[in-house]
């Protein structure tokens, strides 16, 4: 069963006087389970691809479905909906809510799910265990350093036991051991729980521990390779 | 100097709507400075003139101690050659002669003690606006033997009508016994209820006789053609009296001190107002320009390590402020003016007030005007306070460090 | 509403987030409420104090006259009813106090002066309750009963009148056939009132000796009640019009005195008008502070929606931001008027506007009066202001679409 396809997707921006190209049909299907990189240079798409994936942008035309819902015509509400239960996000930068620790941002999205108070207080607990933050629970994201605050932004984006996690260049602003350590703990994650990782990077060190890569240029997949993961 | 300029404005417009709401503010309250301003100092002179019109003029010569026990034996001697020498002296026909005193009116059905001035006939009308208040009948004149005017609940008190006698009782000048019998030939109505209820004029003439005056009086009042012009008169007139008499001058402040006094109280809960509005706009100054500032910090950090002072930047934040409040004060100064001006127009008067207003001898329709003065007095301060107020996140700058600057953000 | 506990939170650590601008604000906010609550006392003090002094003069709350007496204030214009008719009608029914008497315009000389004032046969036992003049501070002393003989006047008319205690005056008014009515009087007592007007206007004797004098009989001029609270006037109006028909006139205070009537009216749409434009001039700072602080949180409010946050929730945390600044504004404001007025419960001495104040009928001592009603309605006149000022920044923040929240570059 395929937990993400897109079918025939355009989107085009425009920046100043100029329109971009930022998906230029492209289709693509990944199966659950799936640990995809979506490798392009700056302004690839991959970016505009991985939104569009996570309901978070609506494509000017095609088809996006996931697990056999499709998403691209679904209102706002619903979309919101959607995130909230089915998919995690991590973002390049500025993942966590500055005025709330470690731990109350974890349990923000369950929260939000309206998830007994006891048990959100357990599972984010034993989230920021399972990311190796053990002891850092009260800490405002200002105290920790980068790849602390992406771990928190990991164990927020799965604690809820999504089935689809999207991450748009988690690394980018991690020294080369804390890298290693993060895409470490999401292969983890891949393989005991099954979840589908979607991530968009441009970093070697990322696309070795990908099954599968998928590259992408002006808007359009070029090469779409499966691989032995390191 | 013009770059600068330039740059302090273009910084403005960086948050235009920043920008706009701190000015919203200083319009807003100089808006109502100016309105109320306005109004409170016209009201405050018509207040002024109004009163005085009436009976106590701009001041008035007397007895020494009558202006606080007024007996009828505190007198001004030889009162009518006295008014007629200060006239000629100053060639001013706002001058008149009184004397006062309490009596009881009887008509054919009731009684009332009232109060009786004994008035110049030919000059009282140009020191009070009695005279020209008579609605039925006519005023005194000089020749009346046996006339008098009387108010108008007065009249419907007593039952009495133009042509209807009176009987007057009352002491005179040395505690004998006064009466006298008079026929109605005027009724005014001043539209406040005390001035119509308590006062009857006489003849002079006749008052003296009543009350066994041998000529004396109890007042000479005395009206310049403004305020401004009494001030100056009032030294001469003291000047121009006889000597050895001991008669003095009262300004119209001594005789009605509670005029300058209700004003000022009336000011003084007015200021505290006024103040703090000031205070309101000039933290919302504070904040803005707190704010802007500290958004700045490393742009402050990497102009100041290329070598700019900190005391440059303080007075950039300040022109800033300076031409934000300039804005503030010159579309609050307008707009205040226009809201002035439609009341100029079309009149205020607020529901329910028209009692109080009869109790300070205002209309009850008041028609405020805009000078430059009320006009630009408010809004100048705010200014001030503006300034004032921009002074702190201005001076901050001088502990800034350009490397820790550069390390924020 | 489940979602209350954490936007609460994140809407108060947003607030100290920038604790430089949130205390401005706050500072600003205690400043205005607590000069709109300070002002409102003092105000509502300076009325009170008119109105009961005012109606210590009329005096009570509701009077009784012949319809025409008001108009021609005469004794032609009396009430024929005795006072053990009224006692029967009135001693039971519920009502606090009341009296009758007899009030007429009379002229007083001494030796060498006249004054025109208002003459008051009482009964002192009756009036007691009535009474500005507090019978114990009488330089002499007081009236005894309705048939004593003597008179006590204001120590200003005293003064005026050259005229001192155990010094006799002559008191004159008409009687119904219009004839003088006279009679001489031995001052037997001076009062001082806190309005100097009421020294210099009102003379008391006693009621029978009045009736005698103006050869009345045993009718008086006026019946006057004294309810439970001024502002609530109806309940005594009621008692007394049911038991007085007659074709007698029956009317509230405020319909005697109608400038104390309106003072009280103009009062509360003063201080409405007053918290009203202070909160105006706050809330520009307001919207000010929320627009700032939405723009400065563009990516997070992003982030929010795209962690599956409703757009609704964005905006109640912001009127939430909004109404705790406003709270904790509030909170301190009320505090500093509540410390301020304390110590001036006193009065506040300004007799050097003293004749001044005389025109408006005001004493020279101002006594502020905390009114809970007063209170409670500035407070909450500015959250429900504020709650619809910041709705503006609120709404607009729940609108951005987490895209472009997001990819905002500060």
């Amino acid at each position: 069963m395929s937990s993400v396809r897109c079918v025939d997707l355009c989107k085009t921006y425009r920046q100043g006087d100029q329109d971009v190209k930022a998906l230029d049909h492209v289709s693509i299907e990944i199966d659950e389970g799936g640990f995809v990189c979506l490798v392009a240079p700056s302004g690839g798409g991959k970016t505009t691809l991985l939104n569009a994936i996570g309901g978070l942008d609506i494509p000017d035309s095609g088809e996006v479905w996931i697990a056999d819902q499709r998403i691209d015509e679904m209102s706002k509400g619903e979309l919101a909906d959607l995130r909230l239960a089915n998919i995690g996000f991590v973002f390049q930068a500025y993942n966590l809510i500055p005025v709330l620790t470690a731990q109350e941002n974890v349990e923000f999205v369950m929260q939000v799910q309206g998830v007994a108070a006891a048990e959100r207080r357990e599972k984010s607990l034993a989230i920021l265990d399972e990311v190796g933050l053990e002891g850092l629970e009260t800490r405002r994201p200002a105290e920790m350093s980068g790849g602390q605050q992406q771990r928190v932004a990991v164990a927020r984006a799965i604690v809820s036991r999504p089935a689809l996690v999207l991450a748009d260049e988690p690394t980018a602003n991690l020294d080369s051991k804390t890298s290693d350590e993060l895409m470490e703990l999401f292969t983890e994650l891949n393989r005991h729980h099954n979840t589908t990782f979607v991530i968009a990077t441009h970093d070697q060190r990322v696309m070795r521990y990908a099954k599968r890569i998928v590259r992408m240029l002006d808007g359009r997949i070029v090469e779409d390779l499966e691989q032995d993961a390191a | 100097m013009n770059i600068v300029l330039r740059l302090a404005w273009r910084n403005l417009w960086r948050q235009p709507r920043r920008t706009w709401l701190t000015t919203g503010a200083m319009v807003f309250s100089n808006t109502l400075l100016v309105f109320m301003i306005s109004l409170q100092f016209g009201m405050y002179e018509l207040m002024i003139d109004n009163t005085l019109q009436v009976f106590t003029g701009h001041m008035q010569v007397q007895a020494p101690g009558y202006k606080e026990d007024q007996k009828m034996r505190q007198t001004v001697p030889r009162i009518v050659p006295l008014a007629d020498s200060l006239r000629d002296r100053f060639g001013l026909d706002t001058i008149a002669a009184r004397g006062w005193a309490f009596g009881l009116a009887s008509s054919d059905e009731r009684s009332y003690g009232i109060g009786i001035f004994g008035v110049e006939p030919d000059y009282e009308p140009r020191v009070s606006s009695v005279p020209g208040l008579v609605r039925e009948g006519r005023y005194l004149e000089e020749a009346d033997a046996t006339g008098i005017v009387i108010g108008s609940v007065l009249a419907r008190n007593l039952r009495v009508g133009i042509g209807d006698e009176l009987t007057l009782l009352g002491s005179g000048k040395d505690g004998s016994f006064a009466a006298a019998v008079v026929h109605v030939v005027g009724i005014f109505e001043s539209g406040i209820a005390d001035i119509d209820r308590n006062f009857a004029q006489m003849p002079l003439r006749l008052f003296q006789d009543m009350f066994y005056m041998d000529g004396d009086g109890h007042q000479v009042v005395v009206s310049a053609a403004t305020l401004e012009a009494a001030e100056l008169l009032l030294p001469e007139v003291a000047a121009a009296l006889p000597d050895g008499a001991g008669l003095v001058v009262h300004d119209w402040d001594a005789l009605q001190p509670g005029l300058r006094q209700a004003i000022q109280a009336d000011m003084s809960s007015a200021f505290f107002m006024y103040g703090i509005l000031v205070i309101l706009v000039a933290f919302s100054v504070l904040n803005t320009q707190l704010m802007s500032v500290l958004e700045r910090t490393h742009e402050f950090g990497i102009v100041m390590s290329l070598g700019l002072r900190p005391g440059r930047l303080g007075r950039l934040v300040m022109l800033e402020t300076a031409m934000m409040g300039l804005m503030g004060l010159l579309i609050g100064a307008i707009t205040g003016t226009l809201f002035t001006t439609w009341f100029t127009v079309n009149g205020l008067s607020i529901p329910g007030m028209e009692e109080m207003a009869a109790m300070f001898n205002l209309p009850a329709r008041i028609y405020p005007e805009v000078t430059f003065a009320t006009a630009v007095a408010g809004p100048l301060i705010v200014y001030g306070f503006t300034l004032l107020a921009a002074l702190y996140p201005a001076l901050r700058l001088h502990r800034l460090h350009p490397v820790e600057a550069m390390r924020v953000n | 509403m489940r979602m209350t506990p954490v936007l609460t939170r994140l809407a108060w650590r947003y607030l100290w987030r920038n604790h430089r601008r949130t205390i401005i604000m706050l500072s600003a906010i205690a400043v205005g409420s607590w000069a709109m609550i300070f002002m409102t006392a003092l105000t509502r003090g300076m009325v009170d104090q008119m109105i009961a002094d005012g109606i210590s003069a009329l005096p009570g709350h509701v009077q009784v006259h012949d319809p025409e007496f008001l108009d021609d204030p005469s004794v032609v214009n009396r009430i024929t009813i005795p006072d053990d008719e009224f006692a029967r009608r009135f001693d039971d029914a519920g009502i606090k106090a009341w009296a009758s008497r007899v009030r007429v315009p009379a002229v007083v000389t001494s030796e060498r002066e006249s004054r025109g004032v208002t003459l008051l046969g009482i009964d002192p036992a009756a009036e007691r309750e009535f009474s500005f003049v507090s019978y114990e501070d009488v330089e002499g002393r007081f009236l005894e009963s309705p048939e004593d003989n003597g008179v006590v006047i204001g120590r200003k008319l005293a003064d005026k009148l050259d005229t001192e205690v155990g010094k006799r005056i002559v008191l004159m008014s008409q009687d119904p056939d219009n004839e003088i009515a006279d009679r001489g009087f031995r001052v037997v007592g001076l009062f001082e009132a806190s309005m100097p007007t009421f020294e210099e206007s009102f003379v008391f004797v006693g009621k029978a000796t009045a009736q005698r004098m103006l050869r009345i009989g045993n009718a008086t001029t006026e019946v006057v009640f004294l309810g439970d609270d001024y502002r609530d006037v109806d309940p005594t109006y009621q008692l007394v019009a049911e038991r007085v028909d007659d074709g007698l006139d029956v009317k509230r205070w405020y319909e005697i005195d109608t400038y104390l009537g309106t003072m009280l009216r103009v009062m509360d749409g003063f201080v409405l008008i007053w918290v009203i434009v202070i909160f105006l001039a706050l809330s520009f700072g307001l919207v000010n502070t929320l627009v700032m602080a939405v723009f400065e949180r563009v990516r997070e409010i992003g982030l929010m929606l795209a962690l599956g946050m409703k757009p609704s929730n964005i905006l109640a945390q912001i009127i939430i931001e909004s109404m705790l600044l406003l709270a904790v504004g509030l909170a301190i404001g009320n505090v500093l008027a509540v410390a301020t007025i304390q110590p001036l419960q006193d009065g506040i001495d300004i007799s050097v506007v003293a004749e001044g104040m005389e025109m408006m009928g005001a004493s020279s001592v101002l006594y502020p009066k905390l009114y809970l009603n007063d209170v409670v309605l500035a407070n909450i006149v500015v959250l429900m202001l504020g709650f619809f000022a910041s709705l503006s920044p609120a709404w607009r923040a729940s609108r951005y679409e987490p895209v472009e929240a997001i990819t905002k570059v500060g």
